[in-house]
C-alpha cells in the first residue's frame, strides 16, 4: 500500500479503496456542496492512528468543511467517513462524535469567555457527558490534580482563576487546545492553531504539538508554511475540495501543481 | 304554488305588495313628468273601478297598469283588500280606513285625506279573485317594466321569491322585454324555478336544465325538494327520466358551488396574505436585511394609520368637499415621512449602541414600542379614530357572479404588490439599495471602500420604518385606528418574516399569501381563531423542518 | 479545595446565609405579626392588601428566577413564560372553581357557572380530577412542565436559537392566549376563572387565609431560590453558561446541549407554573390576559433591572418593577408605560448588568483591575 513506505503518492487519481488496518480516521468519496458550489470533491484521505498530518491549501479549499464533516457539523452528500475501525461518522451528531474521541479546535478560538479557565478545563475534562451526572457531579482530587497538569502543560497555571474573556488571543488558543487534552481523544482536529500569535507563541505551538503528537493522532490544518515545516510531517494539500498532494513539505512544495495552486493564478 | 298554503300565501302577498308600493312610490318620485302627463288617463281609469260589471272593473284595472304609478298601486291594493269604495254623494273612489264608527278617507289620486264618512254614505267595490289576479299581475308588471333597471332587478327578485299563479307569465313577458342580460338571466332562472312546478315533464325537464348552469344554493335546495318523498311514498317529482336529471343537476351545482367556495377561500386568503404582507415588509427590511429585531415594528403602523387619521382632519378642514376623498394619496407619503424620521431616530438614539446583541435590541425597542403606543394615546386618547374610506374605495364588486369582495380589500392587494414591487426594485437599481446590500454583506470591505456604514444602518431603518408606516395608511381602512393596533399585527408579521425566510424578500412575499391562504382555508373547519392557533403550531412544526425558513440562505454564508 | 471549587460546591457563603435568614425573619414574622397582632391603626400595622400584595410580588419573584435561569445562564431568552405561568394559574384556578360547588350564582353543584351559562350538561373530561387537590397540584407542575418540554424538544433539536426561539416562544404563548380566549375552549373565555371561595377548606376571604398564603409563597420563594442555586452552581450551572458562550463548543466537548437545554427549560417552567398556581389564589383571579405577549416580555425586563445571570438580581428585579408599577399605576397610570418602556431602554443601553451590577461596581471601586471582571463574572 502506498501509505506504508513512501510519502511522494499523488492523490489525484483515484486511489484504490482498501483501508489500511490501523487507520483512525478514513475519508472515501466525500463530497458536500452548498447552493450548487462544491466545497468537497470526492475527497479520500486517511489518518494513520498515531499520525501527525498537516494539510494546507488555499482559502476555500475544503480544510474547514473536511472538519465539519468529520466533527457532524455538516452531512457530506456522498461518501464514507470512518473512525477507527468501522465507526461510520456520518450519522452522527457533533456530541456524539466528540464522545467518540475525536477533539477538535476551530479556526477562530472558541473558549467559554464568562468562565475561569479552570472551569473551562473542568468541563471539559473526560468524564460523564449526561446531563444528569453533571447535576450531580461533584470534583475529585484526582480530576482537580488533571486539570493542574494540564494547566502546566497548556502554560496557563498563572492564568487559572482569569476568565476565558480575558485571555490573549494566543492564550485562548491554547486554553482551546487544554480543552481538548482534556477531553482525551484519540484524534484531535486543529484548525489553525497559531493564526494570530506572536512568532514565539507560534514557536512554542509548535512544541507544543509535538508533545501532544507523542500519544494522539492530530490533523492539524494550517496556512503558515513555516510551521507546518516546523511540524515535520506528511502534508497533505487540498484544492478545490480534494487532494493534489502529499508528503514531506519538501516533496508538496517540488509538485508542479502545488505550484501552480498556490503561485499560478 | 302548491306547496304554500293559504295563509302563507296571503302573507306573502301582503308581503309582495308592500314591497312593491315602495318600489313604486319612488318610481313614482323618479318620474313626475310622466305621471302628469298621464294625470287625466289616471283619473279617468280610478273612477272606471267604480263601475258596476266586473268587464269594466277589468278594462280599468288593466288601463292602471298602462299609466300606473304609486297611485294606482295604493288603489289596486286597496280593491284587492276591499278597501276601495265609492262616494254615494259624488260617485269618486275612495280608499277608507274604518276607526270606530266612522271611516277616514283617502283620495287615492293624490294621497291626502278626504274627510271622513259612515258606512251609510259609502259602497264597497267589490272584487272577485279574478279580478284580484289581474291585479297582482299589473302591480308585478308595474314593477318588472320601470325603467329603472335597479328597481326592476328587485322587482325580478321579488316575484321569484314569492311567486304566484300568474308570476310565470309575468315573468316571460318581461323577458321578452328585457334588455340588460343579468336581469334576463335571473329571469329565466325565476321561469324555469316556476316551470319546475309544471305538470308537464317535458317542461319540467327544460326547466331542469336550465337550472343546472346556476350556482345559486337557493336554487339547489329547490331541486333536492324535487328528490324528496312526499309524506304517501311516492316522490315529488314523479318522472323518474326528470328525477335523473335533478340528480345530476344537483351534483353540477354542487361542484360549481364547491369551486366557488374554493374560489372565495382564495381570495380571501390572497386578501389576508396581502395584509399580512403589508405589516411585514418592513420587517423584512429591519430583520431581514439588517437583522434587526424591532419590536417596534406594529407601533411605526400604528403611526402611519394615525398619520392617515391627522392628514384626514386637515383636509376636512382646509380642503373642498370634492378633494376630501384623495387625503388618502396625501397620507401615503406623509405616513412614510413620519415613521422613517421616528424610524432615525430610534435608530440613532437606541439601536445602533445594539448591533450585534439582538436579544437586547429586542428588549430595547419593546420599550421603544411601549413608549410610542403611550404617546399617542396621551395625544389622541385611548379610543378608536375614525378613519373614513373614501367613495373611490368603498363598495363591494362581484367576481364571477358568486364571491363578493369590497373594494378596499381589491385596493389593498393592488397596493401591497405595488409597495412591494417598488420596495424590490429599490433594493437592486438604486445606489442606496446597491450600498444598503454592500453593507449588510460586509460590513468591514463597505466601510473600507468610503461607504458610510452609519448612515447606511440608519437609512436602512428609516426604509423598514417608512414601509411600515405606508403599511398603516392601508391598515387604516380595515382596521380600527387605535394605540394598540400595532400590537395586532406584530407577532403575525414576525411569523411571516421567520416562516418565509429571514433575509428572503421573495420569501417574505410567498410567506404572507401562504399563511393567508392557509388561514382562510382552515377558518371554515376550525373556526376563525382556532384557525390562527392551528397556523402558529403549523409555524412552530414547520421550523423543525427549515429552521432558517422556506427560502433559507444555506451552506457556510448563513452560520454567521 | 481551591478556591474555584469552593465556589463551585460551597452553595452560600456565610454573609450569603446571613441575608437569606433576616429576609426570611422579616418574610415569615415579622410581616404577618404586623398584620395580624399590631392594631389597625398602629403606625406599624401592615395592611391585609400590603401582605396580599407582598405576596404577589413574592409569585412574581419566583417567575423571574425561573426565567433568569434560562435566560441569565443558558442564554435562553423566552418570551412565552407567560404560558407556564398562565397554566400553572389555571391548573389551580381550576381547583378552586371546583371548590365552590353549588355555592356559585346558578347554583349548579356539577359545572362552573360559565359552563352553565354556555348551556353545556356535563363537565369536559379536562376538567375530571380537579376536584382534589393533589391533582389539580399534579398538573400545576405537570402540564407546564409537559408543554416546555415538547415545545423546547422541538425547537432545541432544530437548533432554534437566540432572537428565532424568543419569537416562537412568544408565539406559543400568543396562540395560547388566543385559544384560552374562546369560550369553547372550556376555560371561561375572556372572564377566565374567578369568584373562588376556598382552598383547602380555607375561606380566601379572610385575612387569616390570605397571610397563610403569603407564607407559604415566602417558602416557596426560598425553595425555589435554593433548587434554582443548586443547578447553578452545579456542573451543570457551569455547562449552561458554557451553552450560552458558545453553544457549538459544548457540543464538540461531547455535551448534548438539546438535553441541557430542555432540562433546565422544562424545570423554569415548572417553577413558573408553581408560581402561577400560588398568584391565583392571592389575586383571586386567572383569565387569558396572562398570556398576552407583552406581560411575557415585561418579565425579561424585571430579571434585567436586577441583573440577569444573577439569581439575587431577579427576585430583586421583580420586586423593584413590580413595586413601581403599583405605585406609578395609582399616582400617574399614564407616566407607567413611558417610565417601563423607558427602563427597557435604558437597562439594555447603560447597565446591561443590572441594580445587582451597579451594586458591584461601586462596592468593589478600589479593586480597580478586578471591576471589569467582576462584571463580567456570572457570580452566583
Amino acid at each position: 500500500m502506498p501509505f506504508a513506505g513512501g510519502f511522494n503518492v499523488s492523490m489525484s487519481e483515484p486511489v484504490p479503496l482498501n483501508k489500511p488496518a490501523q487507520s483512525i480516521l478514513y475519508l472515501e468519496g466525500v463530497s458536500v456542496s452548498f447552493d450548487g458550489f462544491k466545497a468537497l470533491n470526492s475527497l479520500n484521505l486517511i489518518i494513520r492512528r498515531g499520525e501527525m498530518r498537516a494539510i494546507i491549501g488555499p482559502n476555500g479549499a475544503g480544510k474547514t468543511t473536511m472538519m465539519d464533516i468529520v466533527t457532524g457539523k455538516t452531512r457530506p452528500d456522498t461518501g464514507r467517513v470512518l473512525f477507527g475501525e468501522d465507526t461510520n461518522l456520518t450519522h452522527l451528531d457533533e456530541a456524539e462524535i466528540a464522545n467518540l474521541g475525536i477533539g477538535r479546535k476551530f479556526q477562530k478560538p472558541t473558549v467559554f469567555e464568562s468562565l475561569t479557565v479552570f472551569e473551562n478545563l473542568y468541563l471539559a475534562l473526560k468524564s460523564g457527558r449526561r446531563i444528569r451526572e453533571t447535576l450531580f457531579a461533584r470534583m475529585r482530587g484526582e480530576q482537580q490534580a488533571r486539570i493542574e497538569s494540564y494547566l502546566e502543560t497548556i502554560r496557563l497555571t498563572e492564568r487559572r482563576d482569569d476568565l476565558g474573556g480575558d485571555l490573549s488571543h494566543g492564550q485562548k488558543q491554547w486554553l482551546e487546545i487544554g480543552m481538548l487534552l482534556a477531553q482525551e481523544p484519540e484524534l484531535m482536529l486543529l484548525d489553525e492553531p497559531v493564526a494570530g500569535m506572536s512568532d514565539a507563541e507560534t514557536e512554542q505551538t509548535a512544541i507544543l504539538l509535538e508533545e501532544i503528537s507523542r500519544d494522539h493522532s492530530l490533523v492539524v490544518v494550517e496556512h503558515d508554511m513555516e510551521f507546518v515545516r516546523d511540524l515535520d510531517c506528511v502534508v497533505s494539500v487540498l484544492h478545490e475540495g480534494s487532494v493534489i498532494a502529499e508528503g514531506s513539505m519538501d516533496v508538496v512544495q517540488a509538485d508542479p501543481r502545488v505550484i501552480e495552486v498556490y503561485l499560478g493564478r | 304554488m302548491s306547496v304554500t298554503n293559504n295563509a302563507d300565501a296571503s302573507r306573502m302577498r301582503t308581503v309582495f305588495f308592500s314591497i312593491l308600493f315602495v318600489l313604486l312610490s319612488l318610481l313614482a318620485f323618479s318620474f313626475p313628468a310622466h305621471a302628469q302627463q298621464n294625470d287625466a288617463a289616471l283619473n279617468a281609469a280610478l273612477s272606471d273601478l267604480n263601475a258596476r260589471s266586473f268587464k269594466a272593473k277589468t278594462a280599468a284595472v288593466q288601463a292602471l297598469g298602462v299609466y300606473g304609478d304609486a297611485r294606482a298601486v295604493a288603489a289596486l291594493e286597496a280593491l284587492s283588500e276591499g278597501r276601495l269604495y265609492g262616494r254615494k254623494s259624488d260617485k269618486s273612489v275612495v280608499i277608507a280606513e274604518r276607526d270606530g264608527k266612522i271611516y277616514r278617507l283617502t283620495d287615492p289620486a293624490t294621497g291626502v285625506s278626504a274627510g271622513e264618512a259612515t258606512s251609510r254614505e259609502l259602497k264597497k267595490i267589490i272584487a272577485n279573485n279574478k279580478l284580484r289576479g289581474l291585479i297582482r299581475g299589473v302591480l308585478g308588471q308595474l314593477a318588472l317594466s320601470s325603467s329603472d333597471s335597479e328597481l326592476r332587478r328587485a322587482a325580478v327578485e321579488n316575484v321569484i321569491s314569492s311567486p304566484t299563479g300568474g308570476s310565470l307569465a309575468l315573468l316571460k313577458s318581461a323577458r321578452d322585454r328585457e334588455t340588460e342580460d343579468d336581469i334576463r338571466a335571473r329571469l329565466e332562472t325565476g321561469i324555469a324555478t316556476l316551470e319546475l312546478g309544471s305538470d308537464d315533464p317535458a317542461l319540467r325537464r327544460a326547466a331542469v336544465d336550465r337550472l343546472a348552469d346556476g350556482n345559486d344554493p337557493e336554487i339547489k335546495s329547490l331541486l333536492e325538494r324535487r328528490l324528496l318523498k312526499n309524506a304517501d311514498g311516492s316522490f315529488v317529482e314523479s318522472d323518474a327520466q326528470v328525477r335523473a336529471e335533478v340528480q345530476e343537476a344537483v351534483s353540477r351545482i354542487n361542484d360549481r358551488l364547491a369551486l366557488f367556495g374554493l374560489a372565495e377561500d382564495l381570495i380571501f386568503g390572497i386578501s389576508l396574505g396581502s395584509v399580512l404582507l403589508l405589516a411585514a415588509i418592513g420587517l423584512a427590511v429591519t430583520f431581514g436585511v439588517m437583522g434587526v429585531i424591532n419590536m417596534a415594528h406594529g407601533e411605526m403602523i400604528m403611526l402611519g394609520a394615525y398619520t392617515t387619521f391627522v392628514v384626514q382632519e386637515v383636509f376636512r378642514v382646509t380642503m373642498p368637499a370634492e378633494a376630501f376623498g384623495f387625503y388618502l394619496l396625501a397620507a401615503i407619503p406623509a405616513a412614510f415621512l413620519v415613521a422613517a424620521t421616528f424610524g432615525i431616530l430610534i435608530e440613532r438614539g437606541c439601536i445602533r449602541f445594539l448591533y450585534g446583541r439582538p436579544l437586547e435590541t429586542l428588549l430595547a425597542t419593546w420599550g421603544v414600542s411601549l413608549i410610542l403606543q403611550q404617546m399617542v394615546r396621551s395625544l389622541f386618547g385611548a379610543n378608536n379614530r375614525e378613519v373614513a374610506n373614501p367613495d373611490w374605495i368603498s363598495g363591494a364588486i362581484s367576481i364571477g357572479g358568486g364571491v363578493s369582495v369590497t373594494v378596499s380589500r381589491v385596493y389593498i392587494v393592488i397596493f401591497c404588490l405595488v409597495v412591494v414591487a417598488a420596495l424590490a426594485a429599490f433594493i437592486r437599481y438604486s445606489r442606496f439599495g446597491l450600498q444598503m446590500r454592500a453593507v449588510t454583506q460586509n460590513r468591514g470591505m463597505a466601510s473600507a471602500m468610503g461607504i458610510r456604514t452609519g448612515q447606511v444602518d440608519a437609512l436602512t431603518f428609516a426604509l423598514g420604518s417608512g414601509i411600515a408606516g405606508v403599511a398603516g395608511v392601508a391598515l387604516s381602512q380595515i382596521s380600527n385606528v387605535s394605540p394598540n393596533l400595532g400590537q395586532n399585527f406584530i407577532v403575525d408579521s414576525f411569523m411571516v418574516v421567520v416562516f418565509g425566510g429571514v433575509g428572503s424578500l421573495w420569501g417574505t412575499i410567498v410567506g404572507a399569501f401562504g399563511l393567508g391562504i392557509v388561514n382562510k382555508f382552515l377558518e371554515p373547519v376550525s373556526g376563525a381563531i382556532l384557525g390562527k392557533v392551528v397556523v402558529l403550531v403549523i409555524i412552530i412544526l414547520f421550523i423543525q423542518k427549515r429552521p432558517r425558513g422556506l427560502f433559507a440562505l444555506k451552506g457556510r454564508a448563513a452560520e454567521g | 479545595m481551591g478556591p474555584i471549587s469552593r465556589r463551585l460546591f460551597a452553595l452560600e457563603s456565610r454573609s450569603g446565609w446571613i441575608a437569606i435568614a433576616i429576609l426570611l425573619v422579616i418574610g415569615l414574622f415579622i410581616v404577618p405579626a404586623l398584620n395580624l397582632m399590631v392594631p389597625e391603626g398602629s403606625l406599624f400595622h401592615i395592611s391585609t392588601f400590603w401582605v396580599a400584595t407582598l405576596g404577589k410580588y413574592l409569585c412574581f419573584a419566583i417567575l423571574a428566577l425561573a426565567l433568569d435561569l434560562i435566560w441569565g445562564y443558558a442564554g435562553i431568552l423566552s418570551l412565552g413564560h407567560g404560558a407556564f405561568f398562565g397554566l400553572g394559574g389555571y391548573a389551580m384556578g381550576m381547583y378552586m372553581m371546583r371548590q365552590i360547588g353549588d355555592r356559585s350564582v346558578y347554583g349548579n353543584p356539577d359545572l362552573p357557572d360559565f359552563m352553565v351559562f354556555l348551556n353545556w350538561d356535563s363537565l369536559p373530561w379536562y376538567w375530571w380530577g380537579f376536584d382534589q387537590f393533589w391533582f389539580a397540584a399534579l398538573m400545576v407542575v405537570l402540564v407546564p412542565g409537559l408543554l416546555a418540554f415538547v415545545f423546547g424538544w422541538l425547537a432545541f433539536r432544530s437548533r432554534i436559537t437566540g432572537v428565532y426561539f424568543s419569537i416562537i416562544s412568544q408565539a406559543m404563548v400568543f396562540a395560547i392566549m388566543l385559544a384560552f380566549f374562546r369560550n369553547e375552549t372550556g376555560f371561561g373565555g375572556n372572564n377566565g376563572l374567578t369568584d373562588f371561595k376556598d382552598i383547602l377548606g380555607f375561606n380566601l376571604s379572610q385575612d387569616s387565609t390570605k397571610v397563610g398564603l403569603y407564607v407559604v409563597t415566602t417558602i416557596a420563594l426560598l425553595l425555589v431560590y435554593m433548587i434554582c442555586r443548586a443547578v447553578v452552581s452545579s456542573k451543570l450551572g457551569r455547562l449552561l453558561i458554557a451553552v450560552r458562550d458558545a453553544e457549538s463548543r459544548v457540543r464538540f466537548l461531547g455535551y448534548s446541549v438539546t438535553n441541557a437545554k430542555l432540562f433546565v427549560f422544562t424545570l423554569s417552567a415548572v417553577l413558573a407554573g408553581v408560581a402561577g398556581a400560588l398568584y391565583v389564589p392571592q389575586v383571586g383571579i386567572i383569565n387569558p390576559g396572562e398570556f398576552t405577549p407583552a406581560k411575557s416580555i415585561e418579565m425579561a425586563i424585571w430579571v434585567a433591572v436586577g441583573g440577569r445571570g444573577t439569581l439575587f438580581g431577579a427576585i430583586v428585579g421583580a420586586f423593584t418593577i413590580n413595586g413601581a408599577r403599583t405605585y406609578l399605576t395609582g399616582v400617574a397610570p399614564e407616566v407607567w408605560l413611558f417610565f417601563l418602556g423607558a427602563l427597557f431602554i435604558l437597562v439594555t443601553l447603560v447597565m446591561p448588568q443590572g441594580l445587582v451590577g451597579v451594586y458591584r461596581s461601586i462596592r468593589s471601586g478600589e479593586l480597580k483591575d478586578a471591576i471589569r471582571r467582576r462584571i463580567q463574572r456570572v457570580d452566583v
